[in-house]
């Protein structure tokens, strides 16, 4: 029997692996997306969910530790299929088509190397905008902590910024609406009718979740606050 | 009465492994509607080979859609526009009058180019050497009754066992991989008791031998089941995943 | 040359279990020692070579595909023959037997074809333990169903891919020998000569068809699995690359050559739509079971199919065997369709093909239930010939489909040059004058699997092991000079004529002369036309390209050189055999209501020839194996 690397590391368990991050990342997402929507909530909502996420010390360090990781190991494997490929096929086709029927060869899948890479640089931007950005303070029920929502609703109120992330949110919605589907198919999912409701599923999922993240920055774009 | 057509054709010539290929063209004046494809081949070379020409190698034998031997990529679709049918079973009657026709090589590093059209395909049957049977010898099989099968189980090991090894599948991957000609195989004889004793060293040599032959990996892009002239789903490389992941984790 | 079949004495049921029990064994030390050259990897060489190198022996495997899995046995449709008798319809080895040797219209060794009917179940076993997908009931055992007119349902199936699965099981075999060690494979070769030593195959020469090298290859002994020679005719059901060069070479060294007239047409085929027609598609003859046969009444009759009124129909089959109908064997199908178009009755736009029409069946059972039956053929059909067979009669001929004639060989497989076996079909051993449905692939199997394993052994345990002569001896020197010449000289011809042109035109003489009936001017005549083409051939041809790449066109020079030699001894066969036995037919020789009719006074024997060389003609003598039948009392066939 392989060794465990060498399972990661075969064309099967570089593509579960991929799967299993992916999924993980959707959580993640979905998490991320509840605690955000808080910033429509009571006045405090968002500045008290973020202050009990850094409350957790050393838990936040391992927590962003696994998700880094996450990220990394998702985009690596990314990379290095992309690149495999290259390999795979040094002299391109003249002309390429696909046949249609049931391929999945779409936009969405045809560019995740592409949405990928661009959610890579979103991300690094993203963590440096908000999470190391300029640090507003307020006090809370006599607690002092971050005033994030200041920052959010200041950042989001300057169009070039809100329109960059409304644009790289709607290029996730690419990303996720292949890889929701892709990932189930990488566990074992079979190519069956189940299989064209987990696609549906996975648009939708990618469409809703992406329109919650959107309609932050639209929602203080539009109106100027929350 | 049949039809005749004026076809412009655009073919891959490249006189071995390691020379540069090039794009030659041919215009076909009288091709009948009721050719296969691979017989308006056959016209063509007639043309090139008494006008004193090289004609265009291809790989072909049985023309009945069941050997795998033709592969060809045309207008970049592995086997030509109809869906489940190999070349040597595209008609011309699926073309125009003044149609313009390119004809690629599958392309890939695992399949290096022989001559033209040719490629060498035996990373295929490196794959299998790996573990795609069962050891049986010959002689010391059971009463062929004594092992019973479900119907439907049968039937589903057929699905898979039907792949005829022509190679759409890698020509049509956007990453070159040979995850469903690898998946169809192992989902085969996985599928069957006769192969259950050697389930998990099948598996994880195929896999390996498929990354060692240097194909890409699979992205779930499924162009190989819409390529395949047989059909195979990729529901093969659902299992061979599977089956992988039991094989790890049960850890024999 | 004597011809000894070297058939056991004793019941015929114990002939071959006293012949194991009699031959030599190969110590198992003395196994590694010995090579053996597998020339094809179809069904029977495929077979031989996964089981000589279980054995223990040094395998050497070559085909001229780019893979063992792409032999042309993998396009058998219908299915497998055994003599389980799971149904519990009566079934039995003898009847198995029986069958076989009754629709081989006795022209076969009653020894060998027992035998074959043996056997036939372990083959059954030996695929299922491979993981071969058989057909299934419900109860999770293996169905069978009736095929080819038999009494009873003996068919082991896989739907209409038998051939491939059981291909893919001996292929499957071998890889893992392959992966072993134990088998050196070689596809993409070309065997073009046996080199023969003291009298005995100690090798070949091969051509690498990518680089074009000529290769030597040493061997204790060598299996010839190279199939038939359908080809000849250039338009066949069989594959583009089969051929007779191995089996044709072979016998210019000295092997014998036996029935070559014996060539079955099938009458299930889609017909020729043009001159560039490359070669036939076969339909499962189970079309007959509902579809019925017919041709206008009226000659040049070209109305729409559905606008001919029922009595201005002519069900020919029906109306002259009124019993059997649409279902009578596969030679009386084909001949009665060939009559009624020489009559100028035959349909569509070349006239030579017949309706085979479901209006019938659709209205009795409704479209459901034909399309649950026939829909992949239909499909089939529809796809090749774009027409709709739901809606318009389907347009049939007969095509040619399988050579029973072959190299000569003995019970044990060897031909008359010793330590040359061959294997499958071509050798001529056990279909007689016509072979049955379903039976092709288990003699291949059987040759395969379980006759040679044992006979190769015989042979091999009285050889020295381990002697070798070197590939430089002068055997090995002359054979490579010699196929290097006939290359050089096919391609500095530089002529006017394509290979394909000439191919085609010899496939023109043999299917109206040596085809579905013969006489004796038309066989004098092919024979002239065959020389006098062949000569053109070696003045006149065009073969483009160079020796050392890859060559298609080459290759197929080198092939139809061989048809063209072959061609005249099929004619010289046929004119020889002065009856009418199964798939041959002397239009002489008929009853008076037009059917096949045997002596079996004068020609109950095998015709072997013998090559004595070619000076313009060839020249061949016939030797004569007389085949005596203890066991079976031989019957006129009648499916009136």
């Amino acid at each position: 029997m392989p060794s465990f690397t060498k399972a990661l590391n075969s064309q099967v368990g570089r593509k579960i692996m991929t799967g299993i991050t992916g999924i993980g990342l959707m959580l993640f997402l979905v998490g991320h997306l509840v605690g955000n929507l808080s910033i429509f909530g009571e006045e405090n909502a968002f500045n008290l969910y973020t202050h009990a996420l850094e409350s957790l010390g050393p838990l936040l360090y391992v927590i962003e530790a696994a998700l880094a990781f996450f990220f990394l190991y998702h985009a690596i494997l990314g990379i290095s299929i992309w690149r495999q490929r290259k390999k795979a096929r040094p002299e391109g086709y003249n002309t390429y088509k696909t046949k249609g029927g049931p391929s999945h060869q779409t936009l969405a899948s045809k560019s995740m190397i592409i949405s990928g890479a661009i959610i890579l640089i979103f991300l690094v931007l993203h963590i440096w905008h908000f999470k190391f950005g300029p640090t507003y303070m307020t006090t809370i029920d006599g607690t002092q902590m971050r005033d994030l929502k200041k920052l959010v609703i200041e950042e989001f109120n300057k169009p070039l910024v809100s329109l960059s992330y409304i644009a790289v949110l709607a290029i996730t919605i690419l990303h996720l609406s292949h890889g929701a589907w892709s990932a189930f198919t990488s566990l074992g999912m079979k190519h069956g009718e189940t299989s064209k409701k987990v696609q549906v599923g996975a648009y939708i999922f990618a469409i809703v979740l992406m329109l919650g993240f959107i309609s932050i920055p639209l929602y203080i774009l539009v109106s100027g606050s929350v | 009465m049949s039809k005749e057509m004026t076809i412009h054709l655009k073919y891959w010539k490249q006189n071995g492994p390691n020379e540069r290929g090039h794009f030659e063209e041919y215009t076909l004046d009288s091709v009948n509607e009721h050719m296969s494809f691979l017989e308006m081949l056959d016209v063509l070379n007639e043309e090139l080979i008494l006008a004193g020409k090289e004609p265009v190698e291809f790989d072909y034998d049985c023309r009945e859609g069941i050997c795998g031997s033709c592969n060809l990529v045309i207008n970049g679709q592995a086997h030509g526009p109809k869906e489940r049918v190999a070349a040597c079973q595209l008609h011309m009657r699926n073309y125009k009058d003044g149609d313009h026709i390119t004809i690629e090589p599958p392309r890939a590093a695992s399949f290096p180019v022989i001559k033209d059209l040719v490629v060498d395909r035996s990373a295929f049957d490196r794959i299998i050497e790996a573990g795609g049977y069962v050891s049986i010898k010959t002689g010391s099989a059971t009463e062929a009754n004594s092992i019973l099968i479900q119907k439907e189980k049968a039937d589903e090991a057929f699905d898979y066992a039907t792949c005829i090894g022509c190679g759409a599948c890698v020509a049509a991957c956007p990453n070159a991989s040979a995850s469903l000609f690898t998946g169809a195989k192992i989902a085969h004889l996985n599928k069957l008791p006769q192969g259950e004793i050697e389930r998990s060293n099948r598996v994880v040599a195929m896999v390996d031998q498929m990354k060692e032959e240097g194909f890409g990996d699979c992205s779930n892009f499924a162009e190989c089941e819409a390529v395949c002239p047989v059909g195979i789903s990729i529901s093969a490389i659902a299992e061979m995943r599977k089956d992988y992941m039991k094989a790890v984790m049960s850890g024999d | 040359m004597k011809l000894d079949s070297k058939v056991p004495g004793g019941p015929l049921e114990e002939k071959w279990n006293k012949h194991i029990k009699d031959i030599k064994l190969v110590a198992p030390n003395n196994k590694r020692k010995f090579e053996i050259i597998v020339v094809g990897t179809g069904l029977a060489g495929g077979a031989a070579a996964a089981s000589f190198a279980e054995l223990g022996y040094n395998v050497r495997s070559f085909c001229i595909q780019d893979s063992a899995r792409r032999a042309h046995s993998i396009a058998a449709q219908g299915g497998i023959n055994a003599a389980k008798n799971y149904p519990n319809d009566g079934d039995s080895i003898w009847r198995l037997f029986y069958d076989t040797i009754k629709g081989g219209d006795y022209r076969s060794r009653e020894a060998n074809v027992y035998r074959l009917a043996q056997v036939s179940n372990e083959i059954i076993d030996q695929a299922v333990a491979q993981g071969v997908p058989f057909a299934r009931e419900y109860g999770g055992n293996l169905a069978n169903r009736s095929f080819g007119g038999a009494q009873v349902s003996r068919t082991f199936y896989a739907r209409g891919q038998t051939g491939q699965q059981l291909l893919l099981g001996a292929y499957q075999a071998m890889m893992r020998q392959v992966q072993n060690g134990n088998i050196k494979y070689h596809p993409r070769h070309e065997m073009l000569d046996v080199v023969v030593i003291d009298g005995q195959a100690r090798g070949i020469i091969t051509r690498d068809l990518v680089s074009g090298e000529l290769c030597r290859y040493e061997a204790d002994a060598v299996v010839l699995a190279t199939g038939g020679y359908g080809n000849v005719f250039y338009l066949s059901t069989n594959a583009k690359n089969s051929n007779v060069t191995a089996a044709w070479r072979a016998h210019k060294r000295g092997a014998a050559f036996a029935n070559p007239c014996y060539v079955q047409v099938h009458p299930t085929c889609i017909p020729v739509s043009g001159d560039y027609q490359s070669k036939l598609t076969l339909m499962s003859e189970s079309l007959r079971n509902d579809g019925r046969v017919w041709v206008p009444r009226k000659k040049g009759d070209d109305r729409h199919p559905n606008d001919i009124p029922e009595e201005e129909r002519y069900y020919y089959l029906e109306e002259r065997y009124p019993s059997f109908g649409n279902l009578v064997p596969r030679d009386v199908a084909s001949r009665n369709a060939k009559m009624v178009c020489d009559d100028g009755l035959g349909v569509g736009d070349t006239g030579l093909a017949v309706y085979l029409d479901f209006r019938d069946a659709i209205k009795r059972d409704g479209k459901d239930a034909i399309s649950a039956k026939y829909g992949n053929l239909f499909d089939m059909y529809e796809n090749i010939t774009g027409e709709n067979p739901y809606e318009r009669p389907m347009r049939i001929y007969p095509a040619v489909h399988y050579t029973m004639g072959g190299l000569w060989v003995d019970y044990n497989l060897e031909t008359t040059v010793p330590g040359l076996f061959a294997a499958g079909e071509a050798n001529f051993s056990d279909h007689g004058a016509n072979r049955l449905g379903a039976s092709a692939l288990m003699q291949g199997l059987s040759d395969g699997y379980f006759v040679l394993p044992y006979t190769i052994g015989d042979y091999l345990a009285k050889q020295e092991p381990g002697k070798r002569y070197g590939t430089d001896h002068e055997a090995f020197n002359e054979a490579e000079s010699a196929a290097q010449a006939q290359i050089d000289k096919l391609l500095s011809i530089d002529g006017d004529r394509t290979i394909i042109d000439f191919h085609r035109s010899l496939g023109k003489i043999v299917w109206d002369k040596i085809g579905i009936a013969r006489n004796k001017e038309g066989l004098e005549q092919a024979i002239e036309e065959i020389r006098e083409l062949r000569e053109e051939f070696w003045q006149n041809v065009k073969v483009p390209g160079e020796k050392n790449n890859y060559n298609k066109y080459l290759e197929f020079a080198g092939r139809v050189a061989d048809f063209f030699e072959l061609a005249e001894l099929m004619a010289v066969d046929a004119l020889d055999r002065e009856e009418s036995a199964g798939c041959h037919l002397r239009e002489e020789y008929q009853t008076e209501e037009g059917e096949a009719l045997r002596n079996d006074d004068d020609y109950s024997y095998v015709a072997a020839w013998e090559y004595k060389g070619l000076n313009g003609k060839l020249e061949e003598t016939l030797h004569k194996e007389n085949l005596e039948f203890e066991f079976v009392e031989l019957k006129q066939r009648s499916y009136k």
